[in-house]
């Protein structure tokens, strides 16, 4: 994310289009790839770019990083915000860039294929996505539930393979399980875990059962971070519905004059004084960014305190139509 | 039969087999098949209520009424002066009146024909091709380069009624088509069918917000939301972007933005967006052609029965009381598909994710006071109603309400095996193409399509035959 970025995000108008000239990785379908440059008269239109945007994400600062940060370098995928990185096995590529965040908190960090070299035809794929649980539709859960919830609700298309509960990768617990579906011959293993304020998921896809494992040895070289410790970090606390009561020492609330009907998801960081430091719109119009972000700049909250000492909490706010 | 010939006849079976069932997988192709598709709901066949027999039968009649600018004994005046086509059934017509655009384009013989006699046909409309509507992404400069700060995406109408005879001294200029192709300024939209419209207009918003919340659990990485109104924020849910809160609304707009008919609900005649954006509008002598004054089309207080309904609230009742397209058996390279095949193809198609959003069960309909058919009916439409962004490779940087340029309507795929022309612009007849058009930067649906890369031949000739039996 660069500055002109950002100053479209501080300055932007209520029009939908944005303009960036080094947009954030979602571009390919939050904001055009299009050069932006004063004039903006163009003799051809640019040809599969999204040049007019909906709801988008946008966020404060350039620093700090954020979700749908998460792109592959040289052959290694790296999502800075989860610090989660893993080297694509062989043969594995990305062929397509992810949509951007939903407004339920839903994010697609990567979408990963293996193409068969003999057929040229798709031997499974990986997803790897992140479920906020500030905004989530589901129940709250953790990763264990989750994995719970979707073993018992599985649709009846699908049957439960026999698979362990839990695996290690890297340093880190999974809840796992596997499904198949006879009709369509793929088989998938979910792998869930916890990680700052989100449900980690990776789905493995794949005709047969040693692609599926192949995979999974691929996964278990996966750098993630150390198990969080509120005192010591790495990250921000997560406190969900932070930003009410007695918490909330001031609130002034955004004036929203233009779009006002769509949710607006906003993730915020706490700093250790009670002041918000980073600002994180998963999807916002951009005269909705404006207002939120003017509002919140004069919010105030209590210091979190743990193991007696303050420390940065990060939590989410939801403007715009409850769920 | 020696048995070393037998064995050899059974190898050469079991080969046979082998290669018939892996054999490409082809598009069965639009059914031609009578299915029943365009008839009125059950309910509204029994007259229940009295006399919504009569409503439907009066509003497909005007449905497939010509209009004319000016001077028809019919009453049906009040065409242009700009338009797309002179009657809403030459737009839905396939497989019958309220359907999607036909084979045969009527908008190519506009020109030939007279309806629009001093005009140029646009290069992309052509005898065979999708029924179109043009809409230019941003607004053209005057030296024809496209301006990427001033978005457009209104619809560019394609014809005029200049040199007709009911038209007066009207003389207008078609929009510069060849400038917009030149800067690659235009996207197109075919007509959406309405069968059925009526269920989907009445599924609460309660039923669609519980369904988009299950949906939410999917191991896809899909994630949609609702376009909704700007008045009240309800959900809206008719058109290519959802863009539309109610039939009503969708027959108001269309009946003045496709066929230049002002109306209760959009009681001017619409200028072209660059028009209204450089403060011309329509100069005077292309207004009140019909000289009966505004709006052209309004109710008819001395009239009894469905007759004193204005049109767009006919036309509404008609497309609320279609019944929704039967399914039905398919053909593939003339021979029947089994229901087998039919019912794994269904299965597939849920297996590999396309339900997610194609859900099959949109909801059920809450009570109805208009008749009994749309009342706690299960709507098997295969759509969640919501929109999805759909990447680069559909994008067409066209906003409506909360919709942004690659993000658009699950489109209801009940009906499909009788569609000709596939996705928003029609820019495809093949349902294969029309998959793999859902895979690109930015996209929902790429997990999905990644699983349909994954199947075997067979498999995905039984996705497809299932599709065609919708």
């Amino acid at each position: 994310m660069n500055s002109a970025w950002l100053c479209l995000i501080a300055a932007g108008g209520a029009s939908s289009l944005v303009l960036m000239s080094d947009p954030p990785r979602h571009s390919a379908a939050s904001g055009p790839v299009a050069a932006a440059s004063s004039g903006q008269s163009v003799s051809r239109v640019p040809g599969g770019v999204i040049l007019v945007t909906g709801a988008s994400p946008s966020a404060s600062d350039s620093v700090t990083p954020v979700p749908e940060d998460a792109r592959i370098n040289g052959r290694v995928f790296d999502d800075p915000y989860f610090q989660m990185s893993f080297p694509l096995p062989e043969g594995w590529a990305e062929k397509y860039t992810s949509p951007p965040p939903s407004d339920s908190g839903r994010y697609v960090l990567a979408q990963i294929a293996a193409a068969d070299s003999f057929s040229a035809r798709s031997k499974g794929s990986l997803l790897i996505t992140a479920q906020d649980i500030f905004f989530t539709s589901l129940p709250a859960m953790g990763a264990r539930e989750t994995i719970e919830s979707a073993k018992n609700h599985l649709p009846e298309e699908y049957r439960v393979e026999p698979a362990p509960e839990r695996v290690w990768l890297g340093d880190r617990e999974f809840s796992t399980f596997a499904y198949e579906s006879p009709q369509a011959q793929l088989h998938w293993r979910v792998l869930a875990t916890e990680i700052r304020c989100h449900i980690v998921e990776f789905v493995v896809t794949g005709r047969d059962s040693g692609f599926i494992e192949t995979a999974m040895r691929g996964l278990n070289k996966m750098k993630l971070p150390a198990e969080e410790n509120p005192a010591a970090g790495p990250f921000p606390v997560c406190v969900k519905d932070f930003a009410r009561g007695d918490n909330l020492l001031r609130r002034v609330d955004p004036v929203l004059t233009g779009h006002r009907f769509n949710p607006v998801p906003v993730r915020i960081i706490i700093d250790r004084k009670g002041a918000i430091r980073h600002i994180h719109f998963l999807s916002a119009f951009s005269d909705q960014a404006r207002a939120i972000s003017d509002a919140l700049a004069q919010w105030r909250f209590k210091p979190y305190i743990a193991d007696g000492q303050p420390v940065e909490v990060e939590t989410g706010i939801l403007f715009g139509p409850q769920r | 039969m020696e048995k070393s010939h037998f064995a050899l006849l059974v190898a050469c079976s079991a080969v046979f087999l082998l290669a018939a069932t892996e054999s490409t997988p082809v598009d069965p192709g639009v059914q031609t098949a009578q299915r029943g598709t365009g008839a009125a709901l059950a309910s509204v066949l029994a007259n229940d209520n009295p006399g919504i027999l009569s409503f439907f039968n009066d509003g497909q009649t005007r449905f497939q009424a010509v209009e004319s600018v000016s001077g028809n004994a019919a009453g049906n005046n009040g065409l242009g002066p700009r338009f797309n086509s002179n009657s809403c059934s030459s737009c839905h017509a396939q497989p019958a009146p309220g359907g999607s655009g036909a084979a045969i384009n009527p908008q190519a013989a506009f020109v030939s024909q007279g309806v629009a006699p001093d005009d140029a046909t646009p290069s992309f409309i052509t005898p065979t091709g999708p029924t179109r509507e043009a809409r230019f992404p941003f607004f053209l400069n005057s030296n024809g380069t496209a301006n990427l700060n001033s978005p457009n995406g209104g619809v560019e109408d394609l014809f005029t009624v200049s040199g007709r005879s009911d038209a007066g001294s009207c003389k207008l200029s078609q929009p510069d088509f060849a400038e917009a192709l030149a800067a690659n300024d235009v996207i197109f939209r075919i007509p959406t069918p309405v069968f059925g419209a009526g269920l989907l207009e009445n599924l609460d918003d309660s039923t669609l917000l519980n369904k988009q919340a299950a949906n939410s659990d999917n191991d896809f990485g899909i994630s949609g939301t609702f376009n909704r109104s700007g008045n009240d924020g309800t959900i809206t849910r008719f058109g290519w972007k959802a863009q539309n809160k109610s039939l009503h609304m969708f027959a108001g707009e269309a009946y003045n933005v496709e066929m230049g008919v002002s109306n209760l609900l959009f009681p001017q005649d619409r200028p072209l967006p660059e028009e209204d954006q450089q403060g011309r509008g329509l100069p005077a002598n292309c207004l009140n052609l019909s000289q009966g004054g505004y709006p052209e089309d309004t109710n008819n207080p001395s009239l009894s029965g469905p007759a004193i309904l204005d049109d767009v609230s006919a036309f509404a009742d008609f497309m609320r009381t279609l019944a929704p397209p039967p399914s039905g058996g398919v053909v593939l390279n003339g021979t029947a598909v089994s229901s087998t095949s039919i019912a794994d193809g269904k299965s597939i198609f849920g297996a590999i994710g396309c339900a997610t959003c194609h859900n099959e069960t949109t909801g059920t309909t809450q009570p109805s006071s208009i008749t009994g058919s749309l009342s706690k009916a299960a709507v098997h439409a295969y759509s969640d109603l919501e929109i999805h962004h759909m990447g680069t490779g559909l994008a067409d940087n066209v906003s409506q309400g909360n919709a942004g340029g690659d993000q658009f309507r699950t489109a209801p795929l009940w009906g499909l095996g009788q569609r000709i022309f596939l996705l928003h612009d029609g820019r495809t007849t093949d349902l294969i193409s029309a998959i793999q058009a859902h895979q690109s930067n930015g996209s929902e649906a790429n997990a999905v399509i990644d699983n349909f890369d994954s199947l075997s031949n067979a498999q995905m000739q039984e996705l497809l035959n299932f599709l065609r039996s919708l």
